[in-house]
């Protein structure tokens, strides 16, 4: 089809303006909150959710475009987390750079990581990124001078530009802009040459270098990226949380964050934040809202559990394919009705 | 003297609750080519499994692990059947993201069944010890020893002298073709996952009487079990148990003469860079890609 887009439509296929228009989306969730129409846990909830979408994203980079696993993502996320509550408690540094302190020491540490994998692939490579990630727990268990030890670390709410302080419910619009510019920031790097060389490199190193694809070049920079996107994330969580234990970063939320691509489909950007909603908010948002069963201890794990067990098992191409299933399944029931020859339609969309 | 000796025995001891913890992995792994996050979780439900029927039943402690041993291999058993044996299709980090799963479950299922308290586990044999060289040796830890120098060599011989073993081991080079030669290999991840799940109960209720009994009970012996495959190489079944040992004796040596803050971390970083310059462990073949 030829024809000439009108201007309304060109914006509306637009990427960015789509990107823009999530972000929107998701900042009404606070008039929402202000309204009382929903309760005030549900912006913790999502804001959690946007968290980990951004981790998942870096990780999504790192083994949807260029098969690398990762399963270091909680350490660095926890690095993050801790630089930038020094920076900016103790060493009492704008917020600002706290996070570029936060972000640009855990991908440099994530550069050398990506020069260690040159040698190392498959499973090897994601046991040696968990080696690295227990290095750095215990190191926040054990370096009680910087990250207060067992007890924790606490961090207040940011203040942009050294004047504005934010509360909970700016922070959560903050979280949402970090992650409408993260999330553009990813098309534009899936969507260019990168992207492309990535794709090759995932296929076969062999091919990819007879292409005249530099393997040493794109593994660093997508270990620079997903370690950077994980600490990124690290320091808003300490922002937003208020608070960070090191028990927090464990092997459980590596892994939680490799289902949430998985589940969300690798490969997709709104499909990442899908997954990060099935995987992290889901059990809080359906569970907790159901009177008996929400007390019972340990019934959200469950939830999650089997929930992730049953997509990957009956949907694992991710859940972001719900939305293009549907539509066909549509259009064939339509069209089914349409020529009303069909008694039975099939509907499988498992 | 004394002192190494000491610590050398105590890191064999811990080297057996690594060593079964790894055997676990390696077992399923090899048979199903999945890497099972949610060993050390199972090893964790076996032992509450345990200690529950010690502690509320009132079984004497050998019976509890007999009986609990059981009941190990019956949840194994359905594991592989109402989940694993679906998983055929399932490609790519699919398969882990449901041993996440499993994992979640377990984690969940445990304080619903067995209440949020910790428990204690007593040790099997609760006093007495002997003199060895200078060193002092619990009769308990002796036991411990022996129960995994016993069994991951009956588990070698098993591998190689038996049948079954070399079932397994067919069905671990090639599932398809050990199919095709007539090899149950339904039975036989069947028989990976209970024996999976025995391991890490037994591994569980060997450690568990120097903590107590929590959730979280298996967690480091997981990580280590993980670090032990890839310094020992997935490709055999006995190097990953060397891995294992390796790593237990070395984290005392160094957490005693180096740092007891920084010996751990130390030593991995050494792991690390040991897998760099042999990037497929220490007993590892290389698989070579086709373009």
């Amino acid at each position: 089809m030829k024809k000439e887009q009108s201007i309304g439509m060109k914006i509306w296929t637009n990427h960015y303006f789509r990107f823009v228009l999530f972000g929107l989306m998701l900042s009404m969730l606070v008039p929402a909150v202000s309204g009382g129409i929903l309760k005030t846990s549900f912006l913790g909830i999502v804001g959690g959710t946007i968290i980990f979408t951004i981790a998942a994203l870096g990780l999504n980079i790192l083994l949807g475009y260029s098969g690398l696993i990762s399963l270091g993502t909680a350490g660095f996320m926890g690095l993050g987390a801790y630089i930038s509550a020094y920076v900016t408690g103790d060493m009492g540094l704008p917020w600002e750079v706290g996070i570029l302190a936060a972000v640009l020491i855990p991908t440099a540490i994530g550069i050398l990581v990506g020069l260690a994998s040159l040698r190392m692939s498959g499973l090897y490579l994601g046991i040696v990124t968990l080696c690295i990630s227990e290095i750095f727990r215990k190191t926040f268990d054990e370096l009680d001078v910087i990250t207060g030890g067992f007890s924790g670390k606490s961090a207040n709410y940011p203040t942009l530009l050294g004047m504005i302080d934010l509360n909970q419910k700016q922070t959560y619009i903050l979280l949402v802009v970090v992650l409408v510019l993260v999330m553009m920031l990813t098309y534009n790097i899936v969507h260019g040459q990168m992207g492309r060389a990535m794709h090759v490199m995932r296929g076969s190193q062999v091919a990819a270098q007879a292409m005249g694809v530099n393997i040493l070049k794109y593994r660093l920079i997508a270990f620079a990226l997903s370690t950077g996107y994980a600490s990124l994330a690290g320091a808003l969580y300490v922002h937003f949380i208020k608070f960070v234990y090191p028990s927090t970063w464990t092997l459980m939320i590596s892994l939680t964050i490799l289902a949430i691509i998985v589940i969300g489909g690798l490969r997709s950007i709104y499909g990442t934040f899908l997954g990060a909603l099935v995987v992290y908010a889901m059990p809080d948002l359906v569970l907790k809202r159901i009177p008996v069963l929400g007390d019972i201890n340990g019934l959200p794990y469950v939830f999650s559990g089997v929930l992730i067990i049953l997509i990957i098992l009956f949907y694992p191409k991710g859940v972001v394919n719900v939305f293009s299933d549907l539509k066909r399944l549509f259009a064939k029931l339509t069209a089914s009705k349409s020529s009303a020859a069909k008694d039975e339609v099939p509907n499988d969309v498992g | 003297m004394s002192t190494f000796l000491q610590l050398f025995l105590r890191s064999i001891e811990t080297g057996a609750v690594y060593a079964l913890a790894t055997l676990g992995i390696i077992v399923v792994f090899r048979t199903n080519l999945v890497i099972n996050f949610a060993q050390g979780v199972m090893g964790m439900f076996g032992t509450y499994v345990i200690t529950v029927l010690f502690v509320r039943r009132g079984l004497p402690i050998v019976a509890a692990i007999a009986l609990g041993l059981v009941i190990c291999v019956g949840i194994g058993f359905l594991v592989d059947f109402f989940i694993i044996r679906r998983t055929k299709k399932v490609d790519g980090s699919g398969k882990e993201i449901i041993t996440l799963g499993l994992m979640m479950v377990f984690v969940g299922i445990t304080p619903m069944l067995f209440g949020v308290d910790p428990l204690k586990l007593p040790k099997v044999i609760e006093t007495g010890s002997f003199t060895l060289g200078g060193a002092n040796l619990s009769y308990n830890s002796l036991l411990n020893i022996i129960i995994g120098l016993g069994l991951t060599t009956g588990l070698f011989l098993l591998l190689q002298k038996t049948k079954l073993g070399l079932a397994i081991r067919s069905t671990a080079s090639n599932e398809r073709t050990a199919r095709l030669m007539g090899v149950p290999t339904k039975n036989i991840t069947l028989f990976a996952w209970a024996l999976a799940m025995v391991l890490g109960a037994l591994a569980g209720s060997m450690i568990a009487p120097s903590t107590s009994v929590t959730v979280n009970v298996m967690d480091s012996v997981q990580v280590n079990a993980f670090i032990a495959c890839v310094l020992g190489g997935f490709q055999t079944f006995y190097g990953p148990v060397i891995g294992a040992y390796i790593i237990a004796v070395l984290t005392n040596l160094f957490s005693y003469y180096i740092s007891s803050v920084w010996g751990t971390q130390l030593l991995y970083l050494l792991i690390i860079v040991f897998l760099c310059i042999r990037p497929v462990g220490l007993i590892g073949k290389k698989t070579i890609k086709k373009v």
